[in-house]
């Protein structure tokens, strides 16, 4: 048999073979694959090979494959060790733990808290599912003078057009504002908040219909749809299981009967838009002469493509459409964007996305990488520190044959041991603190396990915690010489204790940038709250004149003069500190046609500037004595500079065709949120359409109020008396940034509280450090305050070079901000100074906790061992 | 069963082993039980079933002389021990139980 040598086993497998069979059993293995082999080729030579591929391939089974970890035997013993060692450890310092584990479950409790707000800002109107090929429309009102304002109200006709002569839209859909409407049925009544919306609107949007027909339920121009709240508001809670509901009918406005086509679930707190009944926009459209018309705004419009690629084909295309049907009378240029950014850039500037809420999502963001990122370095921190007390123990384990990645690996679990714990702990307080959280950021967040989503973020949370905040000693521990490790002289490269004060600096570079941002902001807030807006809105009482007060402003005027406290009152077209109603229509005199201007009118009744305090920078305001005011205009100063007037009065003026003489110029008050400039504006005289009265209020508030209450529910009693504080209703219009300044107030002081649990564990490892030479400095005389002074020292000069750090970035960040606003709060270098010095005493006030402990051991105590 | 639980092709091999006494090796080993029960044995299947028994103590081996025929590899030769025997006594014991208390209507076809 020997003398065949001609054909061999394929030598390719008989090394894998060897590879991966286990070393028993090769020999004996491998022996009778080779005689089977050439048993073979002596009976039939060409399946030989074959046959032993078969076999080797068989043999691939548990049994027979070797270990492929190289250490098989001790694994599962190494693992275990580690884990025994480092809960040894962890009882060992109880209090280092704690610490540890203290600003670790701060900081990831903070940031999941603050990943939470993030993701449900990200989640706003996403859950449509026609929503990536959904566009909101946008109207940009190009001014001669350069300036664009961008609104998202659309004049009505574009439907048609776009409807008919697009081929690549799928479906347009019309929705009008909020608007509130008195809902009466019987005896029950309530105002609800809701929208006129196209049929469209619910093929568009996925808001689930509860009751009613899917196919039509906005077509009937005499239905209705009420939201399951209003359902459950007049049909008790079991309304679902009554079988009448539909076709019941509500009056609304004390006017006109609407019957009830449809129940929609209220839209869930992902969704932006909120509404409480849905009403089809016909029926506005009908009501309203003014609507279908090229030149005004009427509605927000949303279209659907049948294919993402035609955006740009279909932007281009319509970017001219109201300018072709108006004959160019103004330049208004409609813009598409993605229904999903809707929420979050809502900021235009020159007619193109600036921003919106988004910059603050990024902010907070930003906020909860840095807290994560202070926590996991306390961790680095704190464990490198006691690094010392450990080289013992990681020299030993060098002798042993541990190699530098056991080691490595060792830290790793005890980092993520103490991550996990941290992480399962702040997941406990996260669910306690929410509900508190939700008040301060107003929303309704929850944990939701059931997506699955949620354990993959905390999963994500742990590994990145657990690997930022091991790395640091995993790679320094291992390092160590065997020799100095056992002797227990442990010299740290030169490089780690500079690392290690630059974590301490970076730390408190970003505690002082948030406790910057957190003053400026908060100076920004106050300035802008108690800003002179040109005029007055303190105690000035805002009532809607709705329902049976509409037009009988004299009579309720002359009740409410009645009241003790109350001397005047006005009345105008909205609230001048939060005004929007404009027309391009303007004519005034010497005017080109080039001229385009977009001018705010509010009509006003009488004492309009008495009651609100506005200075008259020329002429005079309207007078009750003088006939001919109703035709009259007063003008704001901007106007007066966009009109070219040098001396307005007397000037003529038309205002939607109405012709008129400008005899006054008000002095510019603002009538929006500081982030606007102020816009031109015309007064009109004309109470009729005045149904907003300010009341202005002297003495007990009240008192005052009750017995407006008691005028209204005479004189108006069907509709629920609700009023609103001016300067709360300014208030209101920064929301968001109150939100995220109170966000940004908490988290800045939790950065600061774990950047000083760190501090605090680093100058106690410190001065048991150097106990020896504080215990010789108090025998040759040193008194206590010379030891805090001298342990205090080091970490002071931390503090001023994160400081020196930090300063600069955050007057770029900050000078960023403010620029959101065109009226602004000069950065102050105060602001600076005092966050710094507030950081400074904070930190020192911690490391000299430790180091009056120290200093205050009797000497004798840390000299006598040795 | 108890402590003596084999399989059934387990039992073969050992009784293979047992019939080949002082020639017992992997290729034997498998051609007997190819050539006796008519079935294809692959060596995957035959060296895990030697393997697991000899971890279970039913069978020891030892290392015969090296030859040029495997290329230069030795042979190993498995032999049965005590407790192997008791092994196989058993499932004989068990099986010649199990026998017993068939009642003879069992198997009886007649009216089936």
């Amino acid at each position: 048999m020997s003398d065949s040598p001609s054909i061999q086993p394929p030598r390719l497998l008989i090394r894998f073979l060897r590879w991966f069979c286990h070393p028993e059993l090769i020999e004996d293995v491998e022996g009778d694959l080779l005689e089977l082999f050439e048993e073979r080729i002596q009976r039939n030579p060409s399946k030989a090979k074959l046959l032993f591929f078969r076999d080797v391939i068989q043999l691939i089974r548990p049994g027979m494959l070797k270990n492929f970890s190289k250490h098989s035997l001790n694994n599962s013993g190494m693992i275990k060790n580690y884990f025994k060692v480092a809960f040894r450890n962890a009882m060992k310092q109880r209090s280092y733990t704690l610490l540890n584990l203290f600003g670790l479950i701060i900081g990831v409790t903070s940031s999941i808290l603050i990943l939470l707000w993030v993701d449900s800002e990200f989640q706003m109107d996403k859950s449509h599912k026609k929503g990536d090929r959904t566009y909101e429309v946008w109207r940009n009102m190009h001014q001669s003078q350069g300036e664009v304002i961008t609104t998202a109200s659309v004049p009505q006709p574009l439907e048609k057009v776009l409807e008919e002569e697009y081929p690549e839209i799928e479906s347009v859909a019309l929705l009008s504002w909020e608007m509130e409407s008195l809902f009466a049925k019987g005896e029950q009544t309530s105002l609800e908040t809701g929208c006129y919306a196209s049929p469209e609107f619910l093929d568009i949007f996925d808001f689930k219909i509860l009751k009613g027909n899917n196919e039509n339920v906005l077509d009937d121009l005499s239905g209705m749809m009420i939201s399951d709240r209003i359902a459950e508001k007049y049909f008790g809670e079991n309304w679902q299981y009554e079988n009448n509901i539909v076709g019941q009918s509500f009056r609304l406005d004390d006017q006109n009967d609407f019957k009830i086509t449809g129940v929609f679930e209220s839209p869930k707190s992902n969704s932006s838009y909120e509404f409480d009944w849905l009403i089809p926009a016909e029926r506005l459209i009908q009501r309203n002469a003014w609507i279908p018309n090229w030149g005004n705004g009427s509605f927000g419009l949303f279209i659907t493509l049948k294919d993402v690629k035609d955006e740009e084909k279909v932007a281009s295309r319509m970017e001219q459409e109201i300018n072709n049907h108006t004959n160019h009378v103004a330049d208004e240029r409609l813009i598409l964007q993605k229904f999903q950014d809707t929420y979050l850039y809502s900021d235009f500037e020159g007619g193109v996305i600036s921003g919106g809420r988004i910059d603050y999502v990024r902010i907070m963001l930003i906020v909860a990488i840095f807290i994560l990122l202070i926590a996991c370095i306390n961790f680095m921190n704190l464990v490198t520190a006691g690094s010392n007390k450990r080289s013992k123990e990681v020299g030993l384990r060098k002798v042993m044959g541990a190699r530098k990645w056991g080691i490595s690996i060792q830290f790793f679990v005890e980092s993520y041991l103490l991550t996990f714990l941290a992480v399962c702990v702040s997941i406990g307080l996260v669910f306690l603190l929410l509900p508190l959280f939700n008040e301060l950021i107003d929303k309704s967040l929850v944990l939701d396990f059931t997506q699955l989503k949620t354990p993959f973020f905390f999963l994500g949370i742990i590994l990145v915690t657990g690997f930022l905040s091991g790395i640091y000693p995993a790679i320094l521990l291992p390092a160590f010489k065997i020799i100095n490790s056992l002797k227990g002289t442990v010299k740290h490269p030169k490089g780690t204790t500079f690392f290690r004060k630059g974590l301490v600096v970076f730390q408190f570079a970003i505690s002082i940038l948030l406790i910057i941002g957190t003053a400026v902001i908060y100076q920004q807030m106050n300035f802008v709250l108690n800003k002179d807006l040109g005029l007055n809105q303190e105690n000035i009482v805002l009532m809607e004149m709705e329902g049976d007060l509409r037009g009988k402003y004299e009579v309720y005027k002359e009740e409410l003069l009645k009241i003790p406290g109350i001397d005047i009152i006005t009345a105008a077209s909205g609230n001048p500190v939060n005004y929007g109603r404009t027309t391009g229509s303007a004519i005034w005199e010497g005017k080109s046609p080039s001229d385009i201007a977009e001018i705010n009118v509010i009509n006003v009744s009488d004492d309009f500037i008495e009651t609100l305090g506005m200075k008259m920078a020329s002429g005079r305001f309207f007078s009750e004595e003088i006939k001919s005011d109703s035709s009259n205009y007063v003008i704001n100063e901007v106007a007066a500079k966009i009109m070219g007037f040098e001396d307005p009065i007397g000037k003529s003026l038309s205002i939607w065709g109405m012709k008129g003489r400008i005899i006054g110029v008000v002095k510019n008050f603002h009538m929006k949120n500081l982030h606007q400039p102020i816009a031109p504006l015309v007064v009109r005289h004309d109470p009729r359409d005045a149904n907003l009265s300010m009341i202005k209020i002297n003495g007990d508030m009240k008192a005052a109020i009750k017995s407006i209450e008691k005028v209204n529910t005479e004189l108006n009693p069907s509709y629920p008396f609700r009023f609103q504080f001016m300067d709360d209703s300014y208030a209101e219009s920064y929301k968001s940034e109150q939100i995220v300044s109170n966000l940004i107030n908490v988290f800045a002081l939790i950065s600061i509280f774990i950047s000083c649990l760190g501090l605090f564990g680093l100058s106690a490892f410190s001065a048991n450090q150097r106990s020896k030479e504080i215990g010789v400095r108090k025998v040759h005389g040193a008194g206590r305050l010379n030891i805090v002074f001298l342990l205090s020292k080091d970490f002071a000069k931390l503090i001023i070079i994160a400081f020196m750090l930090a300063s600069p970035f955050a007057w770029y960040f900050i000078q960023q901000w403010l620029e959101g606003f065109q009226f602004r709060t000069e950065m102050s270098f105060l602001n600076f100074v005092i966050a710094g010095l507030v950081t400074l005493v904070i930190g020192g006030v911690t490391v000299s906790f430790k180091s009056y402990q120290v200093a205050t051991v009797n000497p004798v105590e840390s000299l006598k061992s040795e | 069963m108890g402590k003596y639980s084999i399989g059934e092709f387990e039992e073969i091999v050992m009784l293979t082993i047992a019939i080949l006494y002082d020639n017992a090796y992997g290729i034997t080993i498998k051609e007997e039980i190819e050539k006796r029960m008519d079935r294809k044995v692959s060596v995957g299947a035959m060296r895990t079933a030697l393997k697991r028994l000899e971890n279970k103590g039913f069978l020891k081996s030892n290392f015969g002389e090296a030859t040029a025929v495997r290329g230069g590899k030795r042979k190993r030769y498995f032999r049965i021990t005590e407790s192997g025997k008791q092994a196989l006594d058993q499932v004989m014991e068990t099986r010649k139980q199990l026998w017993e208390a068939i009642p003879s209507i069992s198997f009886d076809f007649k009216f089936i």
